[in-house]
């Protein structure tokens, strides 16, 4: 993984660069012309940035949950902010609200663990499909010898 | 007319007309334990019954040939096994053995009542191109005095068996007794001689010697020098006798001739006496004087005769001492070309340069290997004998057919024997004995060359078994003696037997599954038994098929598939009370059922191979698995954040 990751980086720097320029532009424009909205976004979208930077997965596929459902819990505030003037004492009042943090830094938390859980719960269903079917081999494995005296290719695990 | 009461347990019916009372023994004829007969339904009393023996079968085409009587001669009647043994039915002498007469006879009584009777005998024998080969005191028989001989039985056992050294031509006489052969007629008027000599003399001749000394006199003195000596004979019997025992059968009278003593007696005979040497050759510590004593005594000696015979002392003798330098040059030419032709040390070879040194040294003597002297018509009878009970005389025979040394033998002395027919007759031996396999090999060759020889199988005991016909009824009885499970009921001797004796050679079926599956053995067996059953037993068997049955394991395990296998196994077991096998061996085989049995069973192992290699794959899939299900678990967890996402955003949107 880390090899993996290494040669990524070898052979798409500029570009990553440069992505990360535009993102820093952006987020620069951001904080500029929208300052509540971004103070806003900084604190309920927090730990999404966390888990996307400390999601060494390709893909990064556990900040990418956390981030869908930190985002999912920031439509409303956000909107909130919108529809109350977009002003820096709206997004205060939001961002010291206990329930707006609380509910957006959960659903992140749920994103988290949904990303935890789910792959072990597949793991989980695969191995039982695999068992089945093994189980199933076996019988008609046991039959076909018994009815052909096949015991000399009896060699299966 | 009412058929005859069953016989009692001492008693044999023979040709379900001839009974034998084994309670009632009489004197033996032709050296052969013999019984009273009657004929049950003729009502005959003056019948006799011979006992012939096991390993020394009747002359089956001299019985053939007596099937019509002649005068003078006691023929067979009947001839059959019953029970354990086997006996041939004759008419009882007229009277006893002239071996019993102690007076001399009169020269008119020897030429009337002996020379005549038996002349006309020997001549119808001769016609029907057979021998009697039994010419002697207790085998000739006379009502009364005054009354023409009669011949005894001389055609149940093998040529000249009994016949003691004396009564024998030297060339015959140093034969293994069951290795004379047939021979010709001219050595029963040889024996014929003898027999008059005898009679005229009023007693046996040279009873004081035995018969290994009477040869080595014969051959040293002449036969006539070495019988009648200074005898005083009758001037016809005297003059006759010297011409019929001439040394070379050739220059011997013939019956028809001496159906004429007057005629017979004109006739004279150049009858030399042997060369002797000046010096003579000391072989096995006993001095020789002339070469047909030397050849005998190496035929005797085979070790010693071979050593004189390398080390060139035979060829010195012959040129030096008995002055004879063809007879050595063509010694020493065997010996020349036995170099040339094998490496030293081939035993077989050695032991043939000294067949072919006793041929040249005695163009009269039998084929003489390793120490065993018989004739070649022989074998057969000398197989019989041997097999069984003398291994090494066995051996001796089987290189004596493997190199043909019959036919080389044959070569040796072209202008007294057919060499080509010789030749011919030692191919044929020699491929009978190369076919191996449990049909082929000795006993094979043994039973093709005795027809009557009974089937010498543990399986029938001592039971009398020389027809096929007989055989299945008897493997019938067996069948409850033995174990079924570790005897099979084709040993070898019965199929060499059964090879043998049947018109259509199935001999084939054992041959052929000779080295193969104990499965194509057993069926081999079951095809052959089921084909005898077919032509010559039709009742029900249902021991045997029993017995079969115990034995059909290897059969039945061929078939693959568990179930039909049991389904045949049932329908075996189902099919032996009826005691038929040929329905047994159409279970067995079924090439149908078997070619669908096959294609199953591979498309089986197919199945199996795949179900393996599946379960490989599930058991050393496991990180396939994990990774794949993190992969989908991730996938699942994100496409959940997504459809929460939209969902907000379209609330949010609608108000």
């Amino acid at each position: 993984m880390a090899k993996r990751s290494r040669v990524k980086l070898t052979a798409g720097q500029p570009r990553q660069h440069s992505l990360v320029w535009v993102q820093g532009l952006l987020c620069g424009a951001l904080v500029t012309l929208a300052t509540p909205t971004a103070l806003l976004l900084g604190v309920l979208l927090g730990p999404a940035m966390i888990g996307l930077v400390l999601d060494g997965e390709p893909g990064r596929p556990t900040g990418r949950s956390v981030a869908l459902f930190s985002m999912a819990a920031s439509v409303e505030p956000l909107k909130a902010l919108w529809t109350g003037g977009h002003t820096m004492q709206g997004a205060a009042n939001l961002v010291g609200s206990l329930d707006v943090v609380a509910t957006a830094w959960s659903a992140a938390a749920a994103g988290w663990l949904l990303a935890q859980i789910l792959p072990i719960a597949m793991r989980t269903v695969l191995e039982a499909l695999g068992m089945t079917r093994s189980a199933r081999l076996r019988a008609e494995r046991t039959r076909l010898v018994a009815d052909w005296g096949l015991d000399q290719v009896d060699g299966a695990p | 007319m009412a058929s005859p009461a069953p016989p009692h347990s001492s008693e044999h019916l023979i040709a379900n007309q001839y009974l034998v009372e084994r309670s009632r023994p009489v004197a033996a004829v032709g050296g052969l334990p013999t019984f009273a007969a009657t004929d049950r339904i003729g009502g005959r009393t003056d019948l006799i019954a011979v006992q012939v023996q096991r390993q020394f079968p009747a002359r089956a085409r001299a019985m053939q040939a007596l099937a019509t009587p002649i005068d003078g001669l006691l023929t067979p009647l009947a001839y059959g096994g019953s029970g354990d043994a086997c006996y041939a039915i004759a008419t009882a002498p007229p009277g006893p053995s002239l071996a019993a007469r102690t007076d001399a006879w009169t020269e008119q009584e020897l030429l009337e009542c002996v020379l005549r009777p038996v002349a006309h005998v020997l001549e119808h024998l001769q016609e029907r191109r057979v021998t009697h080969r039994g010419i002697r005191l207790d085998n000739v028989f006379q009502s009364a005095p005054g009354q023409p001989v009669v011949l005894g039985v001389a055609w149940a056992a093998p040529p000249a068996m009994a016949q003691p050294a004396l009564f024998e031509p030297p060339y015959s006489a140093m034969c293994h007794p069951a290795g004379r052969g047939d021979g010709s007629i001219a050595d029963d008027v040889y024996a014929l001689a003898v027999l008059l000599l005898c009679l005229a003399l009023g007693r046996p001749l040279l009873r004081q010697l035995d018969d290994t000394a009477i040869l080595r006199r014969k051959l040293e003195l002449g036969t006539y020098a070495a019988l009648a000596g200074d005898e005083r004979l009758p001037p016809i019997v005297g003059d006759l006798v010297r011409g019929m025992l001439a040394e070379d059968p050739e220059h011997r009278p013939t019956p028809t001739l001496l159906l004429d003593p007057a005629s017979a007696r004109g006739r004279r005979v150049a009858a030399r006496p042997p060369r002797r040497a000046q010096r003579p050759i000391i072989m096995a510590g006993t001095e020789v004087w002339d070469a047909r004593s030397l050849a005998h005594a190496m035929a005797v000696e085979p070790e010693l005769g071979l050593n004189a015979v390398r080390a060139g002392g035979v060829e010195q003798w012959l040129r030096r001492g008995l002055g004879d330098a063809q007879l050595a040059a063509r010694v020493e030419e065997l010996v020349r070309h036995r170099y040339l032709d094998a490496t030293p040390n081939d035993s077989e070879s050695e032991a043939s340069l000294l067949m072919r040194s006793v041929a040249v040294l005695d163009p009269l003597a039998p084929l003489c290997w390793r120490g065993l002297a018989l004739w070649p018509d022989a074998v057969g009878t000398m197989l019989a004998a041997a097999m069984g009970t003398d291994a090494e005389t066995v051996t001796r025979l089987e290189e004596i057919i493997e190199r043909e040394e019959i036919g080389n033998w044959a070569a040796m002395r072209p202008d007294r024997c057919d060499f080509a027919v010789m030749r011919v007759d030692a191919r044929h031996e020699r491929s009978w004995l190369q076919q191996r396999g449990q049909d082929g090999g000795v006993p094979r060759l043994t039973y093709l060359l005795n027809p009557l020889m009974p089937c010498a199988s543990p399986l029938v005991g001592m039971r009398w078994v020389a027809q096929l016909v007989d055989l299945l009824p008897l493997l019938e009885e067996a069948a409850g003696r033995v174990d079924q499970r570790q005897v099979k009921p084709v040993d070898t001797h019965v199929a060499a037997f059964i090879s043998a004796r049947l018109e259509r050679r199935l001999d084939s079926e054992l041959a052929a599954s000779d080295g193969k599956s104990a499965e194509a053995h057993y069926l081999a067996q079951l095809r052959l038994l089921a084909q005898l059953q077919l032509r010559l037993h039709p009742g029900p068997l249902p021991a045997l098929a029993a017995w079969l049955a115990a034995g059909a394991g290897p059969a039945v395990a061929a078939w693959r598939n568990r179930e039909r296998r049991a389904a045949v196994g049932q329908r075996l077991a189902a099919l032996t009370a009826a005691g038929q096998l040929a329905p047994m061996l159409a279970v067995v085989e079924d090439p149908a059922g078997r070619g669908v049995d096959a294609r199953e069973a591979q498309a089986a192992v197919a199945a199996l191979e795949r179900i393996d290699a599946e379960l490989d794959g599930i058991a050393g899939g496991a990180a396939g698995r994990a990774a794949a299900a993190f992969r989908l678990g991730q996938e699942i967890a994100a496409g959940l954040g997504l459809i929460t996402l939209a969902t907000v955003l379209a609330m949010a949107a609608l108000g």
